[in-house]
């Protein structure tokens, strides 16, 4: 097991590891959209979040030589389920034309008070 | 059944990706990776796949209570939706050759924890004698506004 590290993608705000490789997956902590560079939440709406959300998370994936076509699943948490077809926008764009296993719900809260909170498990090409 | 067998020879060849279009993607051959999909489970409400194939893994999407012929939310309380939800996985578990007794991991969504004792009826009973590791919680809200989201991992058998 081998933790995965970006300066590409924000610092941990906590505990965890950007990433953490075992075998052939990789699964990566959740990425809200904070700014890499400032740690700060970007502005805008929720169609600016996950785009920084989803930068984040590419960032993570190539740190264990992995790209978006490689991830085979991810949870989204919405802060408020009307951003769904917002993110959806963002997120089946940034994928394309892969789309990987995936559930969405809305929770009460998320870290920083972002509206939106992407994690995923990807494949390592061999 | 024939699309989860042209799939599966799919996959032993190397040729991934492989969803409603038969086409194979290389760029994702080297980590053979498929999605899967079923006409018994309901259509992908967004850019999802029902589920995706690696590594003798399968992984679903959270499946919501929604009825595969119309796409709309099955009319009942929390024990009809779970049962719906589940009878959506384990359409997509049998078009990658899995049944429930294969499945490793869930994770289960309820917009109301009060319905914890009524659901676990209904899935314990799907899965019995079988009991897959498993983690709830109560979410505020879920696509749909459905008052159950339940996403699992299988193993493939060989």
């Amino acid at each position: 097991m081998q933790a995965v590290h970006s300066a590409q993608a924000p610092a941990a705000i906590g505990p965890y590891s950007q990433g953490i490789v075992s075998g052939d997956l990789l699964f990566t902590s959740g990425q809200v959209a904070l700014d890499p560079a400032s740690g700060a939440l970007v502005p805008g709406g929720v169609k600016e979040q996950t785009a920084r959300v989803m930068e984040n998370l590419r960032a993570v994936l190539a740190a264990a030589g992995c790209k978006p076509e490689h991830v085979l699943k991810t949870t989204v948490f919405l802060l408020d389920m009307n951003d769904f077809a917002a993110m959806n926008e963002i997120y089946g764009a940034f994928f394309a034309p892969h789309k990987p296993a995936r559930s969405t719900v809305q929770v009460a809260r998320l870290p920083k008070d972002a509206r939106v909170e992407i994690e995923c498990v990807a494949r390592i090409p061999a | 059944m024939l699309r989860a067998s042209l799939a599966r020879a799919s996959a032993s060849l190397g040729l991934m990706l492989l969803g409603a279009c038969a086409a194979p993607r290389p760029a994702v051959a080297d980590v053979g990776l498929r999605a899967v999909r079923s006409d018994r489970a309901p259509a992908a409400i967004g850019p999802y796949s029902p589920g995706i194939v690696s590594g003798g893994f399968l992984f679903l999407s959270g499946q919501i209570a929604l009825d595969p012929a119309t796409g709309a939310l099955v009319s009942g309380d929390a024990a009809a939706q779970t049962r719906r939800a589940l009878e959506n996985l384990r359409a997509v578990l049998a078009a990658a050759g899995c049944r429930p007794e294969h499945v490793v991991k869930t994770t289960v969504f309820l917009l109301d924890m009060d319905d914890f004792a009524a659901m676990n009826e209904v899935y314990g009973a799907f899965f019995a004698p079988h009991k897959p590791a498993r983690s709830t919680v109560q979410v505020a809200r879920l696509p749909k506004d459905a008052r159950v989201e339940i996403e699992c991992v299988a193993r493939i058998p060989r």
